[in-house]
């Protein structure tokens, strides 16, 4: 139980690096105005947890920092130049109405980055979905000019992004504050790969259901740029890392977790496809979860019926000794 | 004594229809995003299920239940004529806006099946008092929840203009009710535990179970 | 093949009775008290939006407009029939199965997932006539009642979750039910 807990606070840790490198990212690239709104949904999401908590009567462990996260990975999916009350309200619906209603981060359900996300979006799409050029440095309480479609959308709609490859690497483009950087996201989800911090197979089934999809219907004329695109777009390497592969919700089986990730990617490009949806992938993330629910009870299932098997051959073993053992008694005393 | 007028009292203070019996919930998810909306569902709910829960009360006791169901049914369904008519010259607008969970009100939980398990087995003064409180627990839930979403999802209060610069647009939508009525039906939970024990525990099982 | 078959199920998603029009969330709350209940209410839920919709065919063809406010005392009747006929087969054809299934059937004989089915059709065939055949009555009434399963499934995936000792006492059930439901909505009101 204690080996438990460590290794979940060492997992947080590790996810905790990632995020925070992503957010000097954003602070590199839009100014003071990104750590200010990382800050707020962290300093709300904490005071929400400490709160609801109080109200479940549970105490506060250094298990429950992971609605600092959370938060993390809520402020990198919004623009900078959000209102910084709606990053504030998504905070407190990722702990209070995703989490905590629910029994907290013992029985988790939903992503709560993820939930507070899909809010965000239908109750305030355009904030959520505008964003500022990269290099616009703002002020805590500055609000940009101007402000212009994500470069997913454009690549939605034309089926082609304007920007070099290095660009795109480096996250050099309109996008969410922190979901934007390639290479760092790369990085980051080769780390917690293989320190087993998020699920493999669901982040390689959820990379290669896109990857797949995106080869054989490709959103523009060539395959390689649709295949390319459509994993470094619409937040989709963002979601594999953070959402799809936590370890939370993602079936534990390898095999599963892939189908999981797997599903949610492919339903999430086809609707990039068809309806040129901005960040599908969210929200089918959600839309899964149940899927996810009955996967994990199978796994239950399976673990329970190997035990039994276990248990029936060791007893089955041990009845065979004792009789063996009973027949080698019985022939010394004739 | 105290008992019996918390019985009587039980569709507000213990037993409230929505938010402890989660019964008609559809209307108040769907329609209740505005008071001019909520007005008339309290309106047409009302009369309704008074109506047909009363007459309903002369219905042979000792038929078989399906029978005394379908009875309950068609006798609700009797009592929406006329009030569908009356509906139309006083809310012509707001009846157009809550389209079909008009007539589903007439086939709502409280009167086809509570009638059986709760009204019925009171004296007809008892259960009159009683279903005038349960219908009365409905109007204040599906009130409360038409505030809360017209303030902030519109802006508004019955229509005008509010002081509110943020709006949650979310919450005029069928998901926004959905929600909301879940926090509500928590809290109404919280509070009824709390007054019920005198405000003394926390939720005791959480408790437990959080430190295992 | 397969975008056709995304974009229909989030369109079925979309267009469910329980996720976009919150119908018969109070009978499916009542048949949660245990996965076996929600299944089996839900398939006679299946059953009575599909011979529902058949009768309301039938009705909404010889009502005149004139009439509107008997409709649902005609869709009541014709529920009620239905009622009575599936109880009087299931007992006299498996009387075992009749002790099994009747709560069942009492269960969604009357409630809004069936009335709004036949309301919503009917409300539809009225804003577009080429609806008004008895195969696409059928049809919705089929669709529906699919819908409702679907919303059963959806519960029953999550069924030891929400009703967990983890749930704070106050929000285990029927509330936690409900944020679910929202949240769940909520996903699928943003990709539609």
């Amino acid at each position: 139980m204690l080996k438990k807990a460590k290794k979940e606070r060492l997992i947080w840790l590790d996810i905790m690096i990632t995020l925070l490198t992503l957010e000097v990212m954003a602070y590199f690239y839009y100014g003071a105005r990104a750590v200010a709104s990382a800050g707020l949904c962290v300093g709300v999401s904490f005071a929400a947890e400490l709160i609801s908590l109080r109200l479940m009567g549970r105490r506060f462990t250094a298990d429950d920092l992971t609605c600092i996260s959370d938060a993390l990975i809520i402020s990198l999916m919004l623009p900078v130049s959000i209102d910084h009350r709606i990053t504030a309200y998504a905070g407190i619906f990722a702990v209070v109405v995703a989490k905590n209603v629910f029994g907290g981060r013992r029985n988790i359900i939903f992503s709560p980055a993820a939930a507070a996300y899909v809010f965000v979006l239908t109750s305030w799409s355009r904030e959520a979905l505008m964003f500022p050029e990269p290099h616009t440095r703002l002020g805590i309480m500055e609000k940009p000019d101007v402000l212009l479609h994500s470069a997913s959308h454009a690549f939605n709609i034309t089926g082609r992004l304007n920007y070099t490859d290095f660009e795109i690497l480096m996250g050099n483009f309109s996008g969410p504050a922190g979901s934007a950087s390639v290479l760092l996201l790369v990085i980051s989800a080769v780390m917690l790969i293989f320190r087993g911090d998020i699920s493999a197979g669901a982040f390689l089934g959820s990379v290669i259901g896109t990857g797949l999809t995106a080869y054989l219907s490709p959103v523009g004329y060539s395959r390689i740029d649709s295949l390319g695109y459509s994993v470094v777009t619409n937040m989709v390497l963002f979601a594999s890392v953070y959402i799809i592969a936590d370890k939370r919700i993602a079936p534990q089986r390898d095999l599963f977790a892939f189908f999981y990730g797997f599903i949610i990617a492919v339903t999430a490009y086809i609707l990039t496809l068809t309806a040129a949806k901005e960040n599908p992938i969210i929200a089918a993330a959600v839309l899964f979860t149940p899927a996810a629910l009955a996967l994990r009870s199978l796994e239950r299932k399976i673990d329970t019926e190997l035990e039994a098997e276990k248990r029936r051959e060791a007893e089955k073993v041990s009845g065979e000794t004792e009789a063996e053992a009973g027949k080698g008694v019985a022939e010394s005393h004739e | 004594m105290n008992e019996r007028r918390e019985s009587v009292l039980a569709g507000i203070t213990a037993d409230n229809a929505v938010l402890s019996g989660l019964m008609v919930i559809s209307p108040v998810i769907i329609c209740g995003d505005t008071i001019k909306n909520a007005q008339a569902l309290i309106w047409a709910f009302s009369i309704i299920t008074f109506l047909s829960v009363l007459i309903s009360s002369f219905v042979p006791k000792g038929l078989p239940y399906t029978v005394k169901v379908i009875t309950y049914a068609l006798i609700s369904s009797t009592v929406y004529v006329p009030v569908r008519a009356a509906a139309d010259i006083f809310y012509p607008d707001a009846i157009q806006r809550i389209g079909i969970y008009f007539p589903l009100l007439a086939v709502n939980s409280l009167i086809v099946f509570q009638t059986e398990a709760k009204f019925f087995r009171m004296g007809r003064l008892r259960m009159t008092a009683s279903l005038f409180f349960y219908i009365l627990g409905f109007d204040a839930v599906m009130l409360i929840t038409a505030l809360v979403r017209e303030l902030l999802a519109y802006g508004t209060i019955n229509s005008r203009i509010a002081d509110v610069d943020m709006l949650i647009s979310g919450l005029k939508e069928p998901f926004g009710g959905f929600i909301l009525l879940g926090l509500m039906c928590g809290l109404y939970r919280k509070l009824r535990s709390v007054m019920s024990r005198g405000g003394s525990s926390a939720e005791e099982g959480d408790a437990n179970v959080s430190g295992k | 093949m397969q975008m056709y078959l995304v974009n229909d199920i989030i369109a079925f998603l979309a267009a469910n009775m329980i996720l976009s029009q919150a119908l018969g969330t109070s009978s499916l709350f009542i048949a949660a008290h245990s996965r076996k209940n929600l299944v089996g209410t839900a398939f006679c839920i299946l059953l009575f939006t599909t011979f529902g919709t058949a009768c309301a065919y039938i009705i909404d063809s010889a009502l005149p407009a004139s009439a509107a406010e008997f409709r649902l005392l005609l869709y009541t009747a014709a529920v009620s029939v239905f009622y009575i006929v599936l109880l009087t087969l299931l007992y006299s054809a498996m009387p075992q199965a009749h002790e099994k299934f009747r709560r069942y059937i009492h269960l969604s004989a009357f409630n809004c997932a069936v009335m709004g089915t036949l309301f919503t059709m009917s409300e539809k065939a009225d804003g577009d006539s080429s609806l008004r055949s008895f195969g696409e009555y059928v049809r919705f009434g089929a669709e529906a009642g699919l819908g409702f399963i679907a919303a059963a499934l959806i519960l029953t995936a999550a069924y030891r979750k929400l009703n967990s000792n983890r749930v704070p006492k106050s929000f285990r059930g029927g509330p936690a039910m409900l944020i679910y439901l929202g949240i769940i909505s909520m996903a699928v009101w943003s990709l539609k």
